[in-house]
């Protein structure tokens, strides 16, 4: 035991002490501290708004839906190779020392507890959101914090013994698919009951959120019932969720090391494949699809082109061999189905079409570097191949030029179609969104050239979507001081403006990343653990 | 035809690489050995045009950044990065196009058949093992007929076989009159063919041996290890 103590004191010091080497990352802790701190003060000093707010059983739903999707994954993961609670590390020095086994598996518990705790640190910087939507308080955030570090740390035991229990054994599986469902069934078939007895979906809702049955579906429904009977007051309700979702947990663990104390095969698969993920990452090797499980077909083969327009072609092949829509994926899919939903809700009203716009402006940010052509990057091919680097990075990213242009047009002509929008206002919101993924490319470049590409993957985000924020700030205000001072034509005229500035602002990043190729170490991903 | 003049790379306040002069001939195999941590590495990357360093590098004069040192120049990564989604046979295809090559079907079909690909030419990149996608990375670097090949740790995760054909290529490239830089620390695997051995200690270079000044009976590892556990002098070139 004392060794396990070490390793756990041990690590949490050196990751203290780590802080010292790391300016940048102490920055970032501190900054993350006083927001916390400073949204607790702001709280105190915050007189909630009662009247206005929602009825707490709406918190109940959303934290109901948000660890469904939790569950989910646990299960599929269960299926498939289990859940990560060990490191490579702890694989091979751990797991070979004469340590008791039920001993290694409480360490790796406690480790999965801070791994739970850091998964859910956005948490904290809900205090606005609730209070505002539910009339809430600071401790309300600790509360929702508590209960969905207790449902992580349930699901991730819970994972675990799926795999244990299925792995190898289709059977199983099949049986554990059909548990997950007939779990959920009663509150399908209340929903639809209720649907069908009010006529109201909202009503219908309410009426299973408030019913027992929501409440004592396991996991999401213990936790999210938990966690906001306490923090309605009614402490009895709340310690019996919460109480039977600890007591659950404590129960497979006590099942796991009871009848399987040889676990160590058990997640060893989940270990190595998240071992295996840093290691492709530290050899260079960022494209996702290396570690796909997926089954591809290769039919058609050949890459057209010559000299620098390869890379064109070179990725269109490997787009159209990963999916059947080549560069258009699911992602484009869900997009374009997704604003057109939000298309439908938003009618009637004034100005959808930018709202929609700038969703997906600010979605962009993080998408860009999905293309192919940033992630060239990455591997030496580019660097070495006898040609004009300016031509190489032009051919390499108009994958993701082209990528964008047919989906905007595609997502504004039916967003406008469905908002009514006129045409100007389309071709205008069109341009703003293309040109604008012009502009994040040049961002992008221009942020490898000017942090030297030797930093963390993190803080390179910070830097390049402070960049993004700056040097969109002239186009914005000049388009929207345009949009409020002339009447009629403002709005056009100022995304006019707005997609001229994106212009001529990627042109200026592409030019001062010059040498992008040449004067700028071949960067490495560098992730933290 | 391979140059370095004082050449300096720095990671901040680590000197990777502290002021490296080397020059290879044609028709010369130079030997980078060295501790774990030497610089080995940065120092190919640097050759390579892949890192930024102060100092001078040149491939037959050129350059190294420039498009037509490139064309001269074939480089073997020490992690093989091959690309997921296309396959052997696409490798060479897309390098061959790259590199405007013409009629290089023949030589991309000898390199395949050399190194046992023949049979996984419709594999994809991650389907492959780490010695078959080190085995792609070699005929990829060799398909453009380089005359000056740097290769980082090449040897390693390559089966016997793999093994085999490639010192066999490493000495046939020497023979045609190519330059090349190989580093390794498997130092019987250059024994044979090595013409000049640069060992680097801590960024720097401590000893260049020619085979000519190797006393009789004494071994490439033997002036190694005179070097890396503090018996030998330091002999910057």
């Amino acid at each position: 035991m004392n060794s396990l103590v070490f390793l756990l004191v041990k690590s949490a010091k050196n990751s203290l002490l780590e802080l010292r080497r790391k300016p940048a990352k102490l920055i970032l802790w501190v900054f993350l501290l006083a927001m916390i701190g400073g949204l607790f003060v702001l709280s105190l000093y915050t007189r909630q708004n009662t009247a206005a707010s929602l009825d707490l059983i709406w918190l109940q739903g959303i934290l109901f839906l948000f660890i469904l999707l939790f569950v989910v994954i646990a299960i599929q993961k269960g299926l498939m190779s289990g859940d990560v609670i060990f490191d490579m590390n702890d694989v091979n020095l751990l797991f070979v020392s004469p340590v008791n086994s039920r001993l290694i598996l409480l360490y790796g518990i406690v480790r999965m507890a801070k791994m739970a705790f850091l998964a859910g640190f956005f948490i904290l910087f809900q205090s606005n959101s609730l209070s505002q939507g539910f009339g809430v308080g600071f401790e309300a955030v600790l509360l929702v914090l508590l209960g969905f570090m207790l449902a992580i740390c349930m699901l991730q035991i819970l994972s675990l013994l799926i795999y244990s229990l299925t792995n190898g054994k289709p059977r199983r599986k099949l049986a554990v698919r059909i548990i997950s469902v007939a779990v959920f069934l009663p509150l399908f078939v209340y929903i639809v009951v209720q649907l069908i007895a009010t006529g109201d979906l909202f009503l219908a809702l309410e009426n299973t959120l408030r019913s027992p049955l929501a409440a004592w579906t396991p996991v999401a429904g213990w936790a999210a019932a938990g966690t906001v009977s306490l923090i309605a007051g009614e402490l009895g309700s709340g310690f019996l969720f919460l109480g039977l979702l600890v007591l659950s947990g404590a129960f497979l663990i006590l099942y796991i090391t009871l009848s399987n104390p040889d676990y160590y095969e058990d997640v060893l698969v989940a270990t190595e494949t998240a071992f295996e993920k840093k290691r492709v990452l530290a050899e260079g090797q960022i494209n996702t699809e290396v570690l796909s499980t997926k089954k591809v077909k290769v039919a058609k083969t050949g890459i057209g082109g010559l000299g620098a327009n390869v890379f064109f072609y070179k990725h269109l092949r490997e787009s159209f061999r990963a999916n059947r829509f080549g560069l258009w994926g699911m992602t484009s899919l869900f997009t374009v189905l997704g604003t057109a939903l939000f298309s439908y809700f938003l009618r009637g009203g004034e100005g959808g079409i930018l709202i929609l716009l700038q969703i997906l402006m600010w979605m962009q940010i993080f998408m860009i570097g999905t293309g192919r052509g940033l992630k060239e990057l990455y591997s030496h091919y580019i660097y070495l191949i006898p040609e004009n680097s300016f031509r190489k990075i032009v051919w390499s990213n108009l994958e993701i030029a082209f990528k964008v242009l047919v989906e905007s047009v595609v997502i504004f002509s039916i967003a406008g179609l469905i908002l009514g929008e006129s045409i100007g206002l389309i071709v205008a919101s069109i341009l703003v969104y293309t040109l604008f993924s012009f502009l994040l490319l040049g961002i992008n470049y221009l942020s490898l050239r000017w942090t030297g590409a030797n930093i963390s993957a993190g803080l390179l985000i910070i830097i390049y979507t402070i960049a993004v924020i700056l040097i969109m700030l002239p186009g914005l205000i000049a388009a929207i001081v345009l949009a409020i001072t002339i009447r009629n034509t403002g709005v056009l005229i100022g995304l006019g403006v707005l997609a001229l500035w994106e212009l001529l602002a990627g042109l200026g990043c592409f030019v001062l990343s010059k040498g992008i190729l040449h004067r700028v170490d071949m960067p490495v991903l560098k992730t933290e653990k | 035809m391979i140059d370095v003049q004082n050449m300096t790379k720095k990671y901040g306040k680590l000197v990777a690489n502290d002021n490296i002069n080397l020059s290879i001939g044609r028709g010369e195999l130079a030997v980078l050995l060295g501790p774990n941590g030497a610089g080995k590495s940065t120092l190919i990357k640097s050759i390579c045009g892949l890192l930024r360093f102060q100092g001078t590098i040149t491939i037959d004069g050129r350059e190294n950044h420039t498009v037509e040192a490139k064309r001269l120049l074939g480089y073997v990564p020490e992690f093989p990065v091959l690309y997921p989604m296309l396959t052997v046979e696409e490798h060479l295809e897309f390098i061959a196009k790259a590199y405007r090559l013409k009629n290089w079907e023949e030589k991309g079909e000898a390199l395949l058949h050399r190194f046992e690909l023949d049979d996984k030419r419709l594999k994809l990149g991650k389907e492959l093992s780490k010695g078959m996608q080190q085995k792609v990375s070699v005929c990829c670097a060799l398909l453009p007929q380089p005359q000056a090949v740097i290769m980082d740790e090449p040897l390693v995760g390559l089966d016997p076989h793999g093994i085999r054909e490639l010192k066999a290529t490493i000495k046939e490239l020497r023979d045609r009159g190519c330059a090349l830089l190989i580093s390794t620390h498997m130092i019987d695997s250059v024994e044979e063919n090595w013409d000049v051995t640069y060992i680097m200690v801590k960024g720097r270079i401590a000893r260049v041996c020619r085979r000519t000044d190797l006393a009789a009976g004494q071994s490439l590892a033997d002036v190694y290890f005179n070097i890396t556990e503090g018996n030998g002098q330091e002999d910057t070139p």
